[in-house]
């Protein structure tokens, strides 16, 4: 469907052998794009208007669209680029600018109404090159993680002050909810706004303690506090994000999407699309037939050659028949964004309608919609339908040998990642090589799924990604989003940029998978587990894009286990990795069950857990080290939890209901393959060469203190270079909490080897270098399993006459081995943990179950935790050193979300007496609820 | 977003002839105040207007001032000065209070007092483009849906509610609506501005073709007045209410000699309780006195499959409102 100068349609897709479903009654949905398609395929009279504008104290004279928004005419035609497009709603504040002084969301205001308006953005804090001292104090404080909020909350902070030089935390908070922040560092940012209100400097960070009977020797460079390298950048809106990056000639794209659930696609019609003045370029599934590899491979494996030769469920990057609302059906290349989302409607598609099914036990009755030929339980890598299965023992003898059995049923909702920068991606091809500009945790990954899914040579691929605005695991991959913007780029014969909105993020994007939970567990009389099963199913959208397991059995030493977790297909949209992808969900169902049983038992839930939690890996492989019952009896003391449970839960007089309630965690902490390139020049300045994007966890940083601490040198000393496959080596994709472990062990044996080539030649001379190259792929000596561990505490205070709950107190103990950088390290954990209390509390994508529609798909809908929902979180690590790792580092960005949602949730039990089994646990489930 | 034209009225009159033109032309304007909420819906294409009338530009329609004891306020008065307003603050509590509610600082910055009375429901089937009746449709996808924060009074045939804060404070000070439109200007009862979806289910209020809410007049505040907006968020900020009430009391030391109870949150629109009012009227407010007019107040509820929990939550709300109040020095 190209345009006639055009080059030939790129392939033809085979024709999918059908579903045999029958065709259903049509019922209303609504249009995904269009209300109103006009009659004739012509782009409408656009009115343009001269207006006059100051922006940070400098005049323009701008024509402008009048349906331009003041934050595309900031970013688009003045290239400030420092203020962001987060939803384009104005539900999250990352575009907000100060007009007249005072702060608004720059996309919810026309350009046209700014007609003799005063702007000032972020570009205009700086003062002749010299940070704001609130600047300064972000920087400081660490507070910006992904940094994609930054520029709002800082002139929402800035607002803050100027009109109240001393505000308190609360007025703080206040002034800053509009501002959502999807790392959850509100912490930070209030912090730091009021540090910068007192003219105090940075937080002092006392809370790491050494774990008994380990020798956790002090370090040069590690371990201590350090601001980020690239800190500067995000506080002054320079951080380059993948839609900030423009090229001459650039085209803009938009998806037209599924909205059906579930449908085959007879036939499209584009040609009034192409038509229109402006289109250059139109893609569906005739013309564009690319396997998204990392779409959908069972178990979430690699889309690799022998998997690739006997898979029988491919996702394309268009898929006939669409399987969920928000199914990318067409996409279109235009001038500009605008004619790109007007052809959009110029574009006709006559569905079949099928029959679709949305949870995952409906998924699996007999007669429910087929998704797949091969059935709704999902296949694996070898083609073979069963559940997840692990098991161990008699689960019968188990359960006879039992004095007692208790059974439950959990379920956990779609929880979307939401991180702050939606879906951009822009493609560049120059003659048969394609430069890729794409948000992405792992360029090296991106790189190799971008040329094996376009069947490219991979040194014809390059992957850049300077910042990102966050990740949670939906970014780690190349996404759709490439392979349509690489596609129209080729047809068009120009630059691509897709943007994604908001709510396509949402519903075309994955999340969480949805569980459902059964528990059997049985104990004898002195509380010892006796025999575990967990029967559990998993919605995973209609592609499998990762193992859709349930996490949380193997925290428990159990002679006589099992667990059966199906993943099935469902016509929601897709769910795969979000932050410890089968873990907050299975530990609320798991820790929640244990909370309960120990109470039924009389038992203290903490002395329950320390009596049967795991002491070796699915009770067999040692640890390498092993302190988690340190962290939770150093964080009961620290929590004061003798004091502040209560032995009978829901007892305080009245409808206003104290508790508390705690989970642990155990968390892979593995070694593995990544690599890493040093050099240094004569003047002894060294570069590290380094895979990472920076998803937000400060990989670039830490990166940097490996290398100076390896080196012996002060991390002024080493630059560091990444981002960019072009000049970086494989990386591990910043996924699974590994890059500090894995890339982080290439840097020191680099530092090492660096180091041995100096000491034979000494530095080089004039413009030589001297290159080290590694290439590690280490093993964990023993075969032993090692991870890392923690615990959390929460108070809450649950006004049940109106179902409220407030979070009074909340502990997050750690070891996450040595922490590199206690600044970043303990932002992580504030920030995940928050977010688990989002999930516990308020998230749900929902869906229609008529229509098959997400209903909450954006910040407002999705209710993502705003500032004045920010607990504080108080972050004691307890380190250790196991001697593996670089410097006895262990993960850390993702266990800080694993025991969050449970431990809320048994707070929540035992303030009320009611065991919340179903999340979110929203206010409509706890109205009345008392014991 | 579909292209379109602004414009920038002069005046009041000229924006009514603006709107008249665009209809004679066969275009459909719109009325902008703020625009943060109208912007959403243009992008997402559930309005799709040719024209926006921008009334922000008009200058002097923001202004608080005083005759003869009444008060008028410029509809387009942002919330943020509305809530910060001293002599609002000082004598009409209530909507200073249900103004600094709404949503975010940055909203509340763009956000206009006849925005928010006039903007169109959150429901999300709604906003989602469903064809309901909001939409011009003949459906209302709530009633065997998800309707967990839908319409527990009059509801049907569409179930939504009406999504102001400061709608409930306006009826609460028994405010008038002054209207600017084709016919001229007219005032409107707080009893009559809104309506219910089965006088008209496409529309929330009374206001008719190209015309516009120009001001809210609220009348004299009485000696010995109190009041309170409470609302209740599904998180911390930047949600419409679940459950609000609204709630002026005349007191003559402890006595309450008169009551308006107005409700937000569970009803198409600002829900007044009169049984309730009458109840407190000429009475101490003692907490069984609470309990007995909250318990009046959620009488006659119907709520749907999923919204129950709004009856005792909407009864806790009013008891406690009134009581702090009756209690409040």
């Amino acid at each position: 469907m190209s345009k006639p100068k055009n080059k030939k349609p790129i392939s033809r897709r085979q024709f999918i052998e059908g579903t045999g479903a029958a065709l259903v009654a049509a019922t209303a949905v609504p249009a995904l794009h269009a209300q109103t398609p006009a009659t004739k395929a012509a782009a409408p009279a656009t009115s343009h208007s001269t207006i006059r504008l100051t922006v940070n104290g400098a005049p323009h004279s701008i024509e402008v669209d009048d349906r331009w928004t003041l934050a595309e005419v900031l970013r688009d035609h003045l290239g400030l680029t420092g203020t962001k497009i987060g939803c384009d709603r104005g539900e999250c504040g990352a575009c907000t600018v100060h007009i007249d002084g005072k702060p608004m969301y720059s996309c919810s205001q026309l350009a046209v109404w700014m007609d003799g308006r005063s702007i000032q953005t972020v570009e205009g804090l700086l003062q002749n090159g010299k940070l704001d001292p609130l600047q300064q104090s972000f920087m400081d404080h660490d507070a910006p993680q992904c940094g994609f909020c930054t520029s709002g909350q800082l002139m929402s902070a800035m607002a803050v002050l100027t009109a109240n030089p001393h505000p308190t935390r609360e007025q703080v908070r206040a002034g800053m909810t509009g501002n959502i922040c999807r790392c959850s560092n509100y912490n930070r940012y209030v912090d730091a706004t009021l540090a910068a209100a007192a003219g105090t400097g940075a937080p002092k960070i006392v809370m790491i303690d050494n774990a008994a009977g380990e020798d956790v020797k002090p370090l040069k460079t590690l371990g201590r506090s350090t601001t980020r390298i690239d800190a500067r950048q995000r506080v002054t809106g320079k951080a380059t994000y993948t839609s900030d990056v423009s090229v001459p000639g650039m085209l803009y794209a938009r998806v037209l999407r599924s909205p059906h659930p579930h449908a085959r696609i007879r036939k499209i019609d584009a040609s009034k699309a192409l038509a229109m003045p402006g289109v250059k370029a139109v893609i569906t599934h005739e013309n564009c037939a690319f396997v998204w590899g990392a779409g959908s491979v069972a178990g979430g494996r690699q889309y690799v050659e022998e998997v690739k030769k006997i898979t029988k469920q491919r996702r394309y990057a268009f898929n006939n028949p669409v399987r969920f609302v928000g199914e990318p059906v067409a996409a279109v290349a235009a001038i500009d964004r605008h004619t790109a989302e007007e052809a959009l409607q110029h574009i006709t598609v006559d569905y079949e309608i099928l029959p679709f099914v949305l949870e995952p036990e409906e998924s699996l009755k007999p007669g429910a919609v087929q998704i797949w030929p091969e059935g709704n339980l999902s296949l694996d890598v070898r083609n073979e339908a069963k559940p997840i299965t692990e098991r161990r023992g008699n689960i019968e003898e188990g359960f006879r040998n039992s004095a007692m059995v208790f059974e439950d049923r959990y379920t956990t909702t779609f929880v979307h990642n939401a991180q702050m920068e939606p879906r951009a991606s822009l493609a560049v091809w120059e003659g048969d090589k394609l430069t890729m500009y794409t948000p992405t945790g792992g360029i090296a990954n991106c790189r190799t799924d971008m040329a094996r899914d376009l069947g490219i040579p991979l040194d014809k691929v390059r992957v850049v990604c300077q910042y990102m605005g966050g990740n949670f695991g939906n970014k780690n991959q190349n996404q759709d989003a490439d392979l349509i913007a690489a596609t129209l780029a080729k047809q068009a014969g120009a630059p691509v940029r897709l943007e994604l909105s908001r709510k396509e993020d949402f519903i075309g994007m994955h999340g969480r998978w949805p569980t459902v939970q059964y528990y059997k567990v049985g104990v004898s009389n002195d509380g010892t587990l006796q025999a575990l099963q967990l029967r559990g199913y998993s919605g995973m959208g209609p592609y499998r894009k990762n193992s859709g397991a349930i996490g949380g059995v193997e925290l428990y030493q159990v002679p006589n286990l099992e667990a059966l977790v199906h993943p099935v297909y469902t016509n929601k949209t897709t769910s795969a990795n979000f932050r410890g992808p089968e873990f907050p969900q299975g530990y609320f169902g798991i820790e929640s069950m244990m909370d309960d049983i120990a109470y039924k038992l009389g038992m203290d839930p903490v002395d329950f857990v320390v009596k049967n939690m795991t002491r070796k890996a699915n009770d067999e492989t040692p640890f390498t080290n092993y302190t988690l019952e340190e962290c939770i009896r150093r964080g009961a003391t620290a929590f004061e939890w003798k004091k502040r449970w209560r032995a009978k839960p829901g007892s305080d007089a009245g409808p206003v209901k104290r508790g508390s309630g705690f989970a642990f965690l155990a968390f892979r902490a593995g070694l593995g393959r990544s690599s890493a390139v040093l050099d240094v020049d004569a003047n002894g300045r060294y570069r590290v060469h380094v895979g990472v994007t920076d998803v937000g966890g400060g990989a670039k940083t830490t990166m940097g203190l490996i290398a100076a601490e390896a080196l012996g040198v002060p991390l002024s000393q080493v630059e560091v270079v990444w981002g960019d496959t072009s000049r970086c080596p494989y990386s591990v994709g910043e996924s699974g909490s590994r890059t500090t472990i894995m890339t982080g062990h290439a840097v020191v044996e680099a530092a090492r080897d660096i180091k041995r080539q100096i000491a034979d030649k000494g530095l080089p001379k004039g413009s030589d270098l001297l290159t080290a190259t590694a290439d590690t792929n280490p093993t964990v000596p023993g075969g032993r399993a090692r991870d890392s561990y923690g615990a959390h505490f929460v108070e809450v205070e649950v006004d049940t006459a109106v179902g409220h709950v407030r979070v009074l107190k909340y502990l997050a103990v750690h070891d996450s081995g040595r922490i590199m950088n206690p600044l970043s390290a303990s932002g992580q954990i504030k920030g995940a943990a928050t977010m688990g209390i989002g999930m516990a509390l308020h998230e749900e994508l929902l869906y229609d179950p008529r229509s098959g529609h997400a209903l909450t798909a954006g910040y407002y809908g999705h209710r993502v935790l705003t500032h004045m929902d920010a607990p504080e979180i108080e972050v004691m690590f307890i380190e250790s050193d196991d001697g593996l790792g670089p410097f006895g580092a262990k993960s850390i960005g993702e266990a800080g979300k694993l025991p969050a949602v449970a431990a809320v949730a048994n707070a929540i039990f035992n303030a009320t007496g009611r065991r919340m089994k179903d999340l979110p646990i929203r206010r409509d489930k706890l109205v009345g609820a008392s014991a | 977003m579909k292209a379109l034209t602004n414009a920038n009225p002069r005046d009041l009159k000229q924006a009514v002839t603006l709107a008249q033109e665009a209809r004679a032309n066969g275009k459909q304007a719109m009325i902008a105040g703020g625009g943060s909420d109208l912007l959403g819906m243009v992008k997402d294409r559930i309005v799709t207007p040719d024209v926006l009338i921008h009334l922000r530009a008009i200058k002097g329609v923001d202004q608080v001032t005083t005759t003869s004891g009444s008060v008028n306020i410029g509809g387009q008065i942002t919330l943020d000065t509305l809530s910060r307003h001293p002599l609002i603050r000082r004598d009409y509590a209530v909507l200073a209070e249900a103004a600094e509610s709404v949503a975010t600082p940055q909203i509340r910055n763009a956000g206009t007092l006849a925005g928010n009375v006039c903007q169109r429901p959150w429901c999300w089937y709604y906003r989602n483009g469903f064809p309901c009746f909001k939409a011009g449709g003949n459906t209302c996808f709530s009633f065997n849906g998800e309707n967990q924060f839908h319409a527990i009074f009059g509801g049907g045939p569409s179930f939504i509610v009406h999504p102001s804060d400061t709608a409930p404070a306006l009826v609460a000070l028994n405010a008038k609506f002054k209207i600017a439109g084709p016919k001229g200007d007219r005032t409107v009862s707080a009893a009559d501005f809104f309506i219910l979806p089965k006088q008209n289910a496409a529309r929330e209020n009374a206001l008719g073709d190209d015309e516009v809410l120009a001001a809210i007049e609220l009348p004299a505040a009485r000696p010995g007045t109190r009041s309170n907006y409470h609302k209740v968020l599904d998180r911390e900020a930047w949600t419409h209410a679940v459950v609000s009430a609204a709630v002026v009391l005349e007191m003559d030391k402890d006595v309450c000699r008169s009551a308006r109870v107005v409700l937000g949150g569970v009803a198409p629109i600002p829900w007044r309780v009169p049984n309730a009012e009458r109840l407190l009227t000429g009475q101490r407010i003692t907490p069984d006195l609470a309990a007995k007019a909250a318990e009046i107040a959620v009488a006659g509820a119907t709520p749907l499959a999923k919204n129950a929990y709004k009856v005792p939550l909407t009864r806790e709300i009013v008891q406690r409102t009134l009581l702090g109040l009756a209690t409040r020095a």
